[in-house]
């Protein structure tokens, strides 16, 4: 009998399921999330008030939060991972692609998930109209998506290193500055009631190729030894 | 399964830093033969068994692992291949079952959650099946273990330390198993110090 060697799409939706499973019974990642975005758009509410937010400001505040929760909570893909000792049964088990983009389809729906409550709360606490809401959302993706992607590939990177937590920080913002700041850009555009210009969205778009194309290439190098 | 795995070890060498763990290994392993890797702690016995898993790469040397006149790339042998060693941890938040099935569809492997019930019982788990791993001993972790090797039928067995926390009846089973495995025409390489494990093997390498 020849050996069945599945499918790389099949094999990246087992790791997605696996980890979407583990998360539903742990709720470690998920309500770190959602209690640091909550926490700080509230602090926000009730300090400024009243006082409407420039659509400068406010595009800012939206991306900081989703970035800070993204390093709050998506290196655990991999750390988490690392720390039970499962990595190793991953490399025997599977191969390094199904790995890699599993657990970014992971991250990202995690992610794209938490920004629609963070949308939510920015609506409910801080009175912001999204009028371009069909825009706004091809945005939301595009810098969700580079997001998830680079917070993917640098949490595989720093999975087995001494103090993990702050150098996938510390490895994530530089890599994610041109998308972090092509989505802050576009976002106060479209808040402005602008549509922001194709480039834009063209950059964010390849930007989110560029890194899904490179952890293709890369992870392999990183996976074994 | 394609029972037709060999495994060639030639001139293979390992040093972590200055440390020289072994060098110049020669073998070479055959359908339904197997391999007895042995030598005190810190010896090389699990580095050599992850080298063949191709988890780690030689410092010296090439590792083979082929069918016929054609090896295979490191992707498509690990297809070929089931480890049971230490390292390989289960997910906590997950039930014996799931494990299994999980690590079984990784390899392509249609299992069943009725197959995986049998597998289990097999092994002698069918009343902790449907129990998260965090209620499992290292013991019936170690059977798990055992059960996939089952469900998934490797045509290469990488063993490391393979009856570490069985019981009496545990080994027994485990005997039965790699007894089964060996008259397929598996091909068997087992890292241990245990003298009833060696009585299987047909070669033997001794890591100083």
């Amino acid at each position: 009998m020849p050996v069945h060697k599945l499918p790389l799409r099949e094999a990246v939706w087992l790791v997605f399921s696996k980890d979407l499973l583990c998360e539903f019974r742990n709720r470690y990642a998920i309500s770190a999330l959602i209690m640091f975005a909550l926490v700080t758009l509230s602090s926000i509410s009730m300090t400024i008030g009243a006082v409407m937010l420039s659509d400068e400001l406010t595009a800012v505040l939206l991306w900081i939060i989703i970035f800070f929760c993204a390093m709050a909570g998506l290196s655990r893909a991999f750390v988490q991972e690392q720390e039970a000792g499962t990595l190793f049964t991953l490399q025997i088990y599977l191969q390094s692609q199904a790995v890699i983009f599993g657990k970014m389809l992971f991250n990202i729906v995690l992610l794209m998930g938490l920004t629609v409550f963070i949308i939510l709360l920015f609506i409910l606490f801080l009175n912001v109209d999204f009028s371009l809401w069909k825009i706004f959302f091809v945005i939301l993706v595009c810098g969700d998506i580079g997001i998830g992607a680079v917070a993917t590939l640098t949490a595989a990177m720093v999975a087995r290193a001494q103090g993990q937590h702050c150098l996938f920080t510390v490895l994530t913002f530089p890599i994610l500055l041109p998308q972090f700041l092509g989505a802050i850009h576009a976002t106060a555009t479209v808040l402005g009631g602008n549509m922001p210009s194709v480039s834009q969205f063209i950059f964010m778009a390849g930007y989110d190729a560029v890194i899904i194309s490179g952890s293709y290439i890369l992870f392999e190098y990183l996976w074994y030894d | 399964m394609n029972n037709n795995v060999v495994v060639q070890l030639i001139n293979v060498g390992k040093k972590y830093g200055e440390k020289q763990l072994f060098q110049g290994i020669n073998q070479v392993i055959k359908p339904g033969q197997c391999l007895a890797i042995t030598g005190p702690n810190g010896s090389g016995k699990s580095t050599l068994l992850k080298m063949i898993a191709g988890v780690s790469k030689p410092s010296t040397g090439l590792i083979c692992i082929g069918c016929g006149d054609r090896f295979f790339q490191h992707e498509e042998s690990v297809g070929y291949m089931g480890m049971v060693s230490p390292e390989i941890v289960f997910y906590h938040a997950m039930t014996g079952i799931e494990n299994l099935v999980f690590l079984s569809r990784c390899r392509g492997v249609a299992c069943s959650l009725q197959y995986a019930s049998e597998l289990c019982a097999t092994v002698g788990l069918n009343e902790y099946s449907n129990k998260q791993l965090s209620m499992y001993s290292t013991g019936m972790k170690q059977r798990l273990k055992f059960a996939i090797m089952l469900a998934i039928q490797p045509s290469l067995w990488l063993l490391d330390e393979p009856s570490s926390n069985l019981d009496g009846k545990g080994k027994e089973i485990m005997g039965v198993i790699i007894d089964t495995a060996l008259k397929q025409m598996a091909t068997v390489i087992v890292a241990t110090n245990e003298c009833w494990e060696m009585e299987y093997a047909s070669a033997q390498i001794t890591l100083a």
